[in-house]
């Protein structure tokens, strides 16, 4: 445990291992473990109670014909390519609240309030607001003589029900991140380009988004990493008793945990889960791929 | 770019601003309304008559301030290990070298993409052995050990000179001493990071806490406000009074602290 | 409360599967040394009944001074994740309200204790309680738990609505073509009113309607359903003609409002549910004087399913005699009496329900124990939660007028065949 001088700049391998001790006991007790063993469930049927039996494939088998587990793929997928769209709003904004010098807090205050108010809540209040007969949204868009629809209630609109509110939820965050990489740009090179005399939206296509493309790649990232896990929405905002829209809204780890948590079918429901990890990781790696083409590094 | 003109860029936000607030004054709106005047349709605007009725049923249904103490207990408790084990973690995958430690900190970042719900039995099956099932360290332990804060942490540290390490080194600093008195200060603004995201994913947590409280001692207030929705179903005056009461005390804590959160959570995006 | 039931807050049945060696192994222990205090917890769901609860704790206790019972109250939505993740964990209640729906899974993995035994010896009367609930404790041919109340159903009616219509009340010479005609008349959309609620409901609406068209949903054996046959046709065509005569809400407005909330904001006249209600309605003081109870309409004949909470017992308690003799205790006349006092149930017990009449005498109550005499034990065969939780799913169709109800009912029954053959 000694460093003497002479090997001041390799220190011990014994110190790097005694801060990482408390970490690494953690990630193999706590998820590594219990990863293996959702894994390993995956392939056996687990009854309710008593002894687990190998099925080998069977699982995944099932799981491949099985409609419902596609079409919570499907509602999932949909609902991350929309929560997607809230990124390019989050940048124009960032963008605008960046021209502004006076009110500059007061905006970015306002727009993170549903970050730190409780998914719970919000979601109650959400609820609310898109009741069919008495909600706040029929209520406006009548205003406009648009018609009203069950947005919890009806299938076609419940994806993007969640969808708005997942944007809402998560402009906050974007905004902070996106703002932060808007400030590294050099005011130079916005000065210059107005003495070449270009505009605002001009600059804000050929400067703001591409030099600020690191910060939308790490957005995206985060985005579609949580968008394809979304669970709490459908969890609070679908729960009464009879909502027969919940049939078709589930989404990927909604149906994970019916499968695993509520219907005693927990090998199964470790088949859906791994499938889940596999798409992130390719949706993942798909990105990393890509951002090669778009994501500019100054 | 001070010469241009800013109202109708002013203009935009104020509309965005009111979109994202509307939510939050039809729910403030809702609180006072008695419960057959929230189901009217068309729905009004302001209460007709001033009922604080709602309050009162969710007050004496929900414990609130015990609920309230567990949620800020296991808050702690969570953030402060949480921030102990990733800085220490962080520290070594960036900056002192050890056979493996590649495949280690793959692992760590594997760890990430899985769906949390994928842990939850494992993780159950720990606490009870360990005998900690209805205690408020069970809320806070697996979320000390996320894989998050070592990633963050991790780049915090890979992005600092080694110069001052160099020669805190030649001093004859031990490595904790100078990860303590020379790393750790530079990483303050990723240490608030990590405690702002945190504890914003300690407070809002619903699933673990009512895994790991089977006897519905030591729960905390998403809880209690999940429960609520549960038993008065569409009484929307209370429901919204319980969610206005419990988001309150962090929102309190945010608008105090409000400069700790952006730079925290800004920290956290511009090193990915 | 107990329809709120949502799936999603009930964690982790099978967390009992990765943990359940050792906690479960039956009643090893022993009868604690005379005179040596002794805890026990008692789990129930209701914040209604706790009052009852504790007071029938206090007076075991007054018969039993070296015993102690702890009454908890868990919310309805976390009431069976947390049963089941504290039975997993050892930590579970050691007495504890049980249903009907979830009993099997509980009996099967062997978490509950048997009482068979204990039956015979403290010499208890099985045929005290409704036949049809005692039975749905049974497993096995032993017995698991003992009733603690019980429901039928009837129907709920708004008088107000009905003589703002001209309608008379519903009584119990009513069949379907009164309750269709009835709903029609009452049915106002100007006022936003409706004649009647009709969901996809199942305790409370069309498992009544099949029965009473001559079905029987389940059939003998339990491993096949009959779902498509024509008398459960015509029980699930009584639903789908009202949605169709549009005279309930629509299936997404009873999505969004529950069919209960809608009856006491006064805006569906009748609705088909349980005794359970009772107190909710009676402390509600816009529903004053306003509602009243029928029988449900005969069709071919008169039918109701009824189920009841039993008070079952933890097989890893660490006190199972003295948890023994509390259940035979909550299984008595006594803890019965208290009930019906406190006016919150209708008490399994035969000859105790008169004081829970009593208690809200403006409902003609009486309804649900006449009922007793044509009921039918809710059904449950293999993993029922997995194929009650399709029903929406596969009858929504019908119930939306998309798809012929023959059609939507074949296919729920070939999915509930599919659940059943995994047995």
């Amino acid at each position: 445990m000694t460093s003497s001088a002479k090997s001041a700049n390799r220190p011990g391998v014994g110190w790097a291992l005694l801060f990482v001790a408390p970490a690494t006991v953690g990630l193999v007790a706590l998820y590594l473990w219990p990863f293996l063993s959702t894994f390993v469930k995956s392939f056996q049927d687990v009854p309710a109670f008593g002894p687990a039996t190998y099925t080998g494939l069977d699982n995944y088998a099932e799981l491949a014909g099985d409609g419902e587990v596609w079409q919570a793929f499907g509602n999932s997928a949909l609902y991350t390519v929309l929560v997607l769209l809230g990124i390019p709003l989050a940048v124009v904004l960032a963008a605008l609240i960046e021209q502004v010098s006076r009110g500059r807090s007061v905006y970015r205050v306002l727009f993170f309030l549903p970050v730190v108010t409780l998914p719970v809540a919000v979601g109650m209040v959400w609820r609310f607001i898109y009741n069919g007969d008495f909600g706040l949204l029929n209520y406006v868009l009548s205003w406009f003589g648009v018609d009203g629809h069950y947005w919890v209630a009806d299938p076609r609109f419940t994806i993007y029900a969640f969808a708005a509110v997942g944007v809402w939820m998560g402009l906050g965050i974007n905004l902070i991140i996106l703002g932060a990489g808007l400030q590294a740009i050099p005011k130079a090179v916005y000065e210059a380009s107005a003495l070449d005399g270009a505009g605002r939206v001009r600059q804000f296509f050929h400067i703001t988004v591409p030099l600020l493309s690191p910060s939308i790649f790490f957005v995206t990232i985060l985005t579609v990493i949580a968008a394809l896990q979304m669970f709490d929405l459908i969890f609070i905002m679908l729960r009464s008793v009879n909502n027969t829209a919940l049939a078709d809204s589930k989404t990927i780890v909604y149906l994970f945990y019916e499968k695993a948590f509520v219907q005693f079918q927990q090998g199964y429901g470790a088949a859906i889960a791994i499938v889940l990890l596999i798409v992130i990781m390719i949706a993942t790696a798909l990105q990393f791929r890509l951002q090669r083409s778009w994501v500019f590094y100054g | 770019m001070g010469e241009r003109r800013t109202w109708p860029i002013h203009l935009l936000l104020i509309v965005a601003s009111v979109i994202m607030v509307v939510p939050f004054a039809w729910q403030i709106l809702t609180v006072f309304k008695t419960t057959p005047e929230v189901a009217r349709i068309p729905p009004t605007v302001l209460p007709e008559e001033f009922s604080l009725h709602a309050f009162e049923t969710f007050f004496s249904t929900v414990p609130f301030w015990s609920m309230f103490a567990v949620s800020t207990g296991s808050l702690v408790l969570r953030v402060v290990g949480q921030v102990a084990v990733a800085a220490l973690a962080g520290y070594a995958f960036a900056r002192l070298p050890f056979p493996g430690r590649n495949v280690l900190f793959g692992l760590f970042v594997a760890m990430l993409m899985v769906p949390s719900q994928l842990f939850l039995i494992g993780q159950y099956g720990l606490i009870r052995d360990f005998g900690l099932l209805d205690t408020l360290p069970a809320l806070a332990i697996p979320g000390m050990f996320s894989a998050f804060g070592t990633f963050l942490m991790r780049q915090a540290f890979l992005n600092m000179p080694a110069d001052f390490e160099e020669a805190a080194r030649l001093d004859g600093a031990n490595p904790f001493q100078v990860f303590w008195y020379v790393m750790l200060p530079m990483a303050k603004p990723t240490l608030a990071a990590l405690t702002v995201l945190t504890g914003l994913y300690s407070w809002n947590d619903l699933l673990w806490p009512l895994i790991v409280s089977p006897s519905g001692e030591n729960r905390p207030l998403p809880v209690g406000l999940a429960g609520l929705q549960g038993q008065f179903g569409t009484d929307y005056p209370t429901l919204m009074a319980g969610a206005l009461v419990c988001s309150i005390p962090l929102v309190l804590v945010f608008l105090l602290l409000q400069r700790q959160f952006f730079r925290g959570i800004a920290s956290s995006g511009l090193k990915g | 409360m107990r329809h709120t039931w949502t799936a999603a807050l009930a964690v982790a049945a099978t967390l009992l599967t990765a943990c359940s060696s050792g906690s479960t192994g039956g009643s090893t222990g022993e009868a604690a040394p005379a005179g040596e205090k002794v805890t026990l917890t008692y789990a129930n769901w209701s914040e209604d009944q706790a009052p009852a609860m504790e007071q029938i704790a206090t007076e075991f206790q007054k018969e039993n001074p070296n015993i102690t019972v702890k009454v908890q109250t868990l919310p309805w939505p976390e009431y069976w994740s947390t049963l089941q993740v504290g039975a997993a964990g050892g930590t579970a209640p050691d007495a504890f309200w049980m249903l009907a729906d979830h009993f099997r899974e509980y009996a099967k993995g062997g978490a509950l204790i048997d009482l068979s035994d204990t039956v015979k010896t403290a010499g208890i009367d099985m045929t005290a309680y409704p036949k049809a609930v005692s039975d749905s404790y049974t497993y096995e041919g032993k017995i698991f738990a003992l009733p603690k109340d019980f429901d039928t159903n009837g129907i709920w009616y708004n008088k107000a609505l009905f003589d703002a219509a001209g309608v008379t009340y519903p009584d119990d010479t009513w069949g379907w073509q009164q309750v269709q005609d009835a709903a029609k008349k009452l049915t106002d959309p100007a006022k936003g009113v409706w004649g009647i609620a009709a969901p996809i409901d199942a305790q409370g609406g069309y498992y009544n309607t099949i029965l009473q068209a001559g079905g029987g949903i389940i059939k003998p054996g339990g491993t096949a359903s009959d779902f498509a046959g024509p008398e459960a046709v015509a029980g699930l065509k009584f639903w789908t003609d009202l949605q169709k005569a549009g005279v309930s809400p629509t299936l997404k407005q009873l999505s969004d409002t529950e069919a209960v909330s809608m009856f006491e904001s006064q805006k569906v006249a009748m609705y088909f549910s349980g005794a359970y209600w009772a107190l909710r309605f009676h402390k509600n003081a816009d529903l004053k004087g306003k509602v009243d109870v029928a029988p449900l309409p005969q069709g071919v004949k008169r039918a109701t399913v009824t189920s009841g909470i039993g008070n079952a017992g933890y097989a890893g308690s660490k006190h199972p005699e003295e948890l023994k003799k509390f259940l035979v205790f909550l299984g008595g006349a006594k803890a019965a009496e208290i009930q019906a006092a406190t006016g919150t149930v209708l008490p399994a017990y035969k000859g105790t329900q008169q004081p829970w009449l009593d208690s809200m005498p403006e409902f003609k109550l009486q309804v649900f124990i006449d009922a007793i005499d044509y009921s039918v034990p809710l059904p449950v065969a293999g993993n029922t939660a997995e194929w009650q939780g399709l029903a929406a799913q596969y009858l929504a169709p019908a119930w939306d007028g998309v798809k012929p109800v023959e059609e939507a009912a074949k296919e729920y029954q070939a999915a509930v065949d599919e659940v059943l053959a995994k047995q």
